[in-house]
């Protein structure tokens, strides 16, 4: 891939924010550069989620700068280059009527405008989507009757439905079964690798994708980053030390 | 009749179509409260003797923003703002009609719902308003579906969720005080709510949702229509116990 040097697609600078006076997070300056693949780990309350959160407009800083693809949140309009797969992607609402196209569909829906129906080009983003995601056979199913491992990679395919030039998943993976999250990361990783697309990942399981990341974010009211790939583990291991959980972490040392 | 009929079947097309969306969105309380607010403009119009339609769709409409501001600025409780508004709406229209000399079986067809008392006037309203606010509805179908299956992702997906929720609750009031005429501010609820509810048991993707919801509807309609007619029972009265039926069977059929 040619080295471009492009802007940073997020830049947070000297980014605080407080609820009722309690600080949730404190001076956090970070960047996150086109095809990165980024873990983010800390503890429960930490602040990971809250940081996206952020990061996406769904929630204002109390202080500080947040840039996206150079421009300031509220100035920005290409939503769509953003794929955003939330913690509670594999439980849905198991009433409400969607077929699993229904759902890549909405994917779909800021780019094709208020009065343009569903064009070709949208079926075979959709189509491909599905297919990247091994779901095309899963087309017509409700997704409430769904496995945790098949709804998760159902919003993924979603969130890539609209092209996206930066994934963010937040802990997608809660409630999937072993084999399913062992392919999950495989596809993570080929989604960052051939696809160059950015993925910021929060997750527990550190230890099974250390290999695979060029950062780590450890997010504990600070920001501790880790930029070299062969350190991963070990910075890891260091946030441990600080009283940061990675647990899955020692189980993976064990095996070897 | 034939007029009486023509209104009836439009109301069950406009009440379902946008009953689908209130219901997944979680609005369902709010077709009640516009019901009742839309009674307001009827009891100004009748004292005041303007076309009580027309008032009525005013004041639903001026209430549906002001519960949509109540519930975006404040973060008060929404049901309680929907308690409050339903009551407080129903006392004002009856004291504004018994200060107005006019508490008579005008304000109690408005009540109940009259088909007799559909002038012609009243189908050349309620055929424009309600294709306008048809066409608004699927014109915006599929943000308001993505908006009810997951907000925050629609958000960061770029769908206005702010400008859409106040397009949703407008269109609601407009098509509530066109069907106060026909089935009654007490009983409109029902026939926008209970077919979305009976399709759902169907567990089948949106747009059969929504077909089977359209369907329900009319079939209610006409049936509480001909049974009102011909064993001169009110006419709302019998269109809502129609579409329970319909919710009923839909409930046994679907059984596991």
């Amino acid at each position: 891939m040619p080295m471009k040097f492009s802007v940073p697609i997020f830049s947070v600078r000297n980014l605080n924010f407080n609820i009722k006076g309690q600080k949730i997070l404190s001076n956090i300056s970070l960047d996150i550069l086109a095809s990165e693949y980024i873990a983010i780990i800390g503890p429960n309350g930490g602040g990971k989620t809250t940081l996206i959160r952020m990061l996406l407009g769904l929630d204002k800083p109390t202080t500080g700068e947040i840039k996206i693809f150079g421009k300031r949140l509220k100035d920005f309009k290409k939503w769509y280059k953003i794929g955003y797969v939330p913690q509670r992607a594999s439980h849905v609402d198991s009433a409400f009527p969607a077929t699993v196209l229904d759902i890549v569909k909405m994917g779909r829906t800021t780019q094709r405008g208020y009065f343009s129906s569903f064009s070709k080009e949208d079926k075979k983003l959709v189509h491909d989507a599905m297919q990247k995601m091994d779901v095309l056979d899963l087309a017509d199913k409700m997704v409430g009757i769904l496995s945790g491992g098949q709804r998760q990679r159902v919003m993924i395919a979603r969130a890539l439905a609209s092209k996206p030039e930066i994934l963010i998943l937040d802990e997608p993976n809660t409630g999937v079964d072993m084999l399913s999250q062992k392919n999950f990361y495989a596809l993570l990783k080929q989604l960052n690798k051939e696809d160059g697309i950015t993925i910021v990942f929060i997750t527990h399981d550190i230890g099974v994708i250390a290999d695979d990341i060029a950062k780590l974010f450890t997010i504990n009211q600070k920001a501790v980053i880790c930029n070299d790939p062969k350190q991963i583990l070990s910075c890891a291991d260091m946030s441990e030390l600080y009283g940061i959980e990675a647990h899955l972490l020692h189980n993976h040392k064990h095996e070897h | 009749m034939q007029r009486a009929f023509i209104v009836g079947m439009i109301i069950a097309v406009l009440a379902s179509v946008s009953g689908t969306f209130v219901v997944l969105r979680r609005y369902s309380m709010i077709s009640e409260t516009l019901a009742h607010s839309a009674l307001v403009g009827v009891a100004v119009g009748l004292v005041a003797g303007f076309n009580p339609l027309w008032m009525a769709v005013i004041v639903a409409i001026f209430s549906a923003w002001l519960i949509e501001y109540l519930r975006s600025e404040f973060s008060l409780y929404s049901d309680a703002i929907l308690a409050i508004l339903l009551s407080g709406s129903l006392a004002a229209a009856v004291i504004i009609v018994s200060l107005g000399g006019a508490f008579n079986n005008s304000l109690f067809s408005y009540l109940f719902g009259s088909i007799l008392s559909v002038s012609y006037e009243d189908v050349v309203t309620i055929s424009i308003f309600g294709t306008m606010a048809l066409v608004t509805l699927l014109l915006f179908s599929k943000e308001l579906y993505f908006v009810a299956y997951d907000e925050e992702v629609a958000k960061t997906s770029g769908v206005k969720v702010k400008l859409l929720n106040f397009l949703l609750v407008s269109v609601v009031a407009i098509i509530i005080a066109l069907s106060i005429r026909v089935v009654g501010s007490l009983l409109i609820g029902a026939l926008m709510v209970i077919p979305t509810i009976a399709a759902l048991q169907f567990k089948v993707g949106f747009v059969k949702t929504v077909m089977i919801s359209l369907v329900f509807a009319l079939i209610s309609v006409f049936a509480g229509m001909t049974l009102s007619f011909h064993f001169s029972l009110p006419s709302g009265a019998t269109i809502v116990l129609c579409v329970l039926f319909i919710f009923i069977i839909s409930l046994i059929i679907n059984r596991k």
